[in-house]
């Protein structure tokens, strides 16, 4: 084990891709509440730290503030230290011109600088939107068994789903991966269903060379897209590497709940303690919330419940992230509220994602539906105060912070309300 | 309050606390788990932090490593930075006032220097080991504007409990003209909170007047009261000294009541999670279908599949499916296996009630234990750190199961009212 790393982990984390609808108003999906006390991007995080990877930098483009702010100086992930840390790359103006990141290679582009000065022998491409467990390691042993030039995870989906991923064809070698024959992102038609999961390992001078010829030749600017399809081109070796865990893709606000709901049941496909997901409890100051209170007549049933709650009516099957105030009477069923939500007394919340700081007055309903429609998720954006009595059909949208006399009355199934 | 004229905050945190029994076996008082997430020093740290001082002098005896990882730098009160500082300031050897602390004023004597080298116009000294929410700024100011010497912290308690307090009695100004310790019989209904405030000239020259005077309750404020200007600063707020068990017990139910009078996160109690080296980040408690929570406190990471009333869980503790938890404090990690049954008990970190065990059995809570009748004579029951008992195991009430105690140490299935294992 050498002191000085050679291996320099970069996680993209810049986009919004209009994902999550009224969730990612105001942070990038990375940061997007996970699992009652955690950020999506403590899973690659947690990752990285336990697959040893410690020297890892952030590319942040879009609402970054609420990401800086998790991330902190690094200590949650154990990434501080004279070769440990996480450093934020924000777009930046310079001499030779300024511009936003064009994509996600394009972010990694403009840092070569940064990536050079730590003169790594390996590089870690990672997304920070998906809720996963890795050991990196693994890809990375493979990788230089190979001595590949880029490798790549991916995950067998079923082949209905398969345009909606970068996808390939692997010749398989070994049982744990091969060869990338084909690849196609995003294929109307899929012929294969290898989906990429956006976790790239590459030698760094193939990855500096690729980059500075994209920048130059190209006008699209992915790693997925563009990147991947012009090393397959060029005749590089490719590897694909199999994973066969838990993953977790959330591009919209139901893929993002039916994710939540896999971290309840008896057998929780999200293992949060098994997997080591680490997060840091400065952010929000979680820290200083005190136990849950249950109160006289509390029910809670297959649930997650963190620190600085009060429950005092009915929760099943739900999330509670810190400070949430159910009231007596009030029914939470299916949903997952994020902090510091109150749900009045005889309030009925039917598979709701509800965003910070929202009030639910008394004997308000959310989730209505129509005699025989199936529920749909319902999502509410941050800083809502819904009056007493209101009624909210199931799959509408609630835009952040409106004005309460906009939510009176009955909200129809499926409504949006900006 | 500004930087200038904050007062030098002193802690006392060293004392044994025998009557905690097997919480203070491996740690100080001040150190003893409280409310889930917190540690009891971490009141008095708070009201310092939330008063705006900014250099705390923490005095340490027994068993201090506990207590001096959990404070630490002093971070998580906000005590660290160029103008802010919390010292460890255990006993010591030296050319002259060599020698363990032999009570509250003596451990402030043999730290004069400690004084000397941080200016300030007053001292305060407060004990760790009490749980209450106080504005430590505002007896400040009383202190300035009565002009006072000495100014304590007074509580008013019925009279009947007044026997265990240092009582003042006071005249119509709020200054205290008589002292009593400990008095029998009661003339007053002013205890004594062991919270004083010195105007540190005074207090240098009054500590070194007569080395014999080694106790503030005994000794220093007596002689204070009889020729100085001492006031009373009286106190109507949540305080409980929680050095016996059945104390503990009940500060921590006064956390569940329906109209909570303890209320750490409001009163902006910080503790620090960081410090028993476990993740700080425990995931959310979960809760799996079936189980039942009513009227209690749980923390992150426990897994409750069973049925938990009237109880405070700290971090990580299991109850299993078909077990009950009732009216009981359950530390770090500890564990009821299935069909277990804990009723009025505190059960200390990682300690394991095996399946289908009974912790306070029968209705007969009013055999003491026999080796410790003062300590419990209630019905509470103690399971030390680490302790495993036994599958199917019955054990009564006031009782106590010593740590780390494993199978060999039960002979028997049965452990009778008061007995000790």
């Amino acid at each position: 084990m050498k002191l000085k790393p050679d291996t320099l982990a970069m996680i993209l984390a810049g986009g919004r891709v209009d994902e999550l609808n009224v969730l990612t108003y105001y942070r990038p999906k990375s940061a997007v509440p996970f699992g009652g006390f955690a950020r999506v991007i403590d899973f690659p995080l947690s990752n990285l730290m336990q697959s040893g990877l410690e020297l890892v930098a952030i590319l942040s483009q879009y609402r970054s503030y609420s990401l800086i702010n998790h991330i902190g100086i690094g200590e949650a992930w154990d990434m501080i230290g004279r070769y440990r840390g996480i450093s934020i790359l924000p777009p930046f103006k310079g001499s030779a011109g300024s511009r936003w990141y064009r994509g996600s290679a394009d972010a990694v582009f403009q840092n070569l600088d940064f990536v050079r000065y730590h003169a790594p022998k390996n590089i870690l491409v990672l997304s920070g939107d998906h809720v996963y467990h890795m050991d990196y390691q693994k890809i990375l042993d493979y990788h230089q068994e190979k001595d590949a030039d880029m490798t790549v995870a991916f995950l067998k989906v079923p082949m209905t789903e398969a345009h909606r991923f970068g996808v390939a064809e692997i010749d398989d070698e070994d049982g744990q991966g091969g060869r990338v024959l084909r690849y196609a992102e995003k294929p109307e038609h899929p012929e294969f269903s290898w989906a990429s999961l956006t976790v790239f390992c590459f030698k760094s001078h193939i990855l500096y060379d690729v980059l500075e010829i994209n920048a130059r030749e190209d006008d699209s600017y992915e790693f997925g897209r563009d990147i991947l399809p012009r090393l397959i081109r060029e005749g590089r070796r490719i590897y694909g590497f199999k994973f066969d865990g838990y993953w977790g893709y959330t591009r919209t606000v139901d893929e993002y709940w039916q994710t939540n709901m896999d971290l309840l049941g008896p057998e929780p496909k999200i293992r949060l303690d098994e997997w080591g997901i680490r997060t840091n409890i400065e952010h929000r100051n979680i820290r200083d919330c005190q136990p849950l209170r249950v109160g006289d007549n509390a029910v809670i049933q297959d649930s997650l419940v963190y620190n600085g709650c009060t429950v005092e009516g009915h929760v099943e099957r739900s999330i509670l992230f810190p400070g949430i105030y159910v009231r007596p009477g009030a029914v939470v069923k299916d949903s997952v509220l994020f902090f510091n939500n109150i749900v009045g007394r005889d309030a009925r919340l039917n598979k709701v994602v509800s965003d910070v700081n929202t009030v639910f007055g008394d004997n308000v309903e959310v989730g209505f539906t129509d005699d025989g429609v199936e529920q749909r998720v319902t999502v509410v954006g941050w800083n809502n105060e819904i009056p007493d009595g209101t009624k909210i059909g199931s799959g509408a949208t609630l835009y952040p912070h409106l004005a309460p006399e906009s939510l009176l009355g009955t909200i129809k199934p499926n409504e949006v309300v900006r | 309050m500004s930087k200038q004229s904050s007062p030098l905050v002193l802690l006392l945190a060293g004392g044994v606390g025998s009557r905690l029994n097997i919480l203070v076996q491996t740690r100080a008082k001040p150190a003893v788990p409280f409310a889930g997430l917190y540690r009891i020093i971490d009141f008095s740290l708070s009201n310092v932090m939330n008063s705006g001082m900014n250099h705390v002098g923490v005095m340490t005896q027994y068993q201090p490593l506990s207590l001096m990882r959990h404070i630490g730098t002093g971070e998580a009160w906000d005590f660290t930075g160029r103008s802010r500082g919390v010292k460890i300031l255990p006993p010591s050897t030296g050319f002259k006032d060599s020698d363990w602390y032999k009570g509250t004023a003596d451990a402030l004597r043999q730290n004069m220097s400690f004084i000397k080298t941080h200016p300030s116009e007053e001292v305060l000294v407060l004990s760790g080991d009490h749980v209450y929410h106080m504005d430590l700024d505002d007896m400040i100011h009383c202190h300035r504007g009565n002009k006072a010497d000495v100014t304590i912290g007074m509580m008013v308690v019925p009279k009947s409990e007044i026997h265990n307090f240092g009582a003042g009695i006071t005249d119509s100004e709020g200054r205290i003209i008589e002292w009593e310790e400990k008095p029998k019989v009661p003339r007053t209904d002013l205890a004594s909170m062991g919270i004083y405030v010195f105007k540190t000239e005074y207090l240098l020259a009054l500590l070194e007047e007569n080395r014999g005077d080694t106790d503030f309750g005994m000794h220093i404020i007596p002689k204070a009261v009889a020729r100085d200007n001492v006031f009373a600063y009286p106190f109507r707020g949540y305080w409980r000294d929680v050095g016996t068990i059945q104390s503990y017990w009940e500060a921590n139910m006064d956390l569940l009541q329906k109209d909570p009078i303890l209320l750490p996160e409001t009163w902006g109690i910080r503790s620090n999670p960081y410090a028993d080296g476990r993740p700080a980040d425990r995931i959310p408690a979960r809760f799996a279908r079936g189980s039942k929570v009513t009227c209690s406190m749980i923390s992150a990471g426990c897994i409750i599949e069973g049925e938990v009333v009237n109880s405070v869980l700290s971090p990580g503790v299991v109850v299993k499916k078909g077990a009950l938890v009732i009216n009981s404090v359950l530390f770090d990690d500890s564990v009821i296996e299935e069909r277990a049954r804990v009723d009025l008990a505190i059960l200390d970190k990682r300690a394991i009630v095996g399946a289908g065990s009974v912790i306070g059995n029968g209705e007969n809570k009013n055999i003491p234990n026999k080796r410790h009748p003062g300590h419990l004579y209630t019905g509470i029951t103690l399971i030390g750190k680490e302790a495993i008992v036994p599958d199917r195991t019955v054990i009564g009430r006031n009782c106590i199961v010593s740590p780390r105690c494993r199978k060999d140490n039960f002979p028997e299935p049965c452990v009778s009212d008061g007995e000790t294992v």
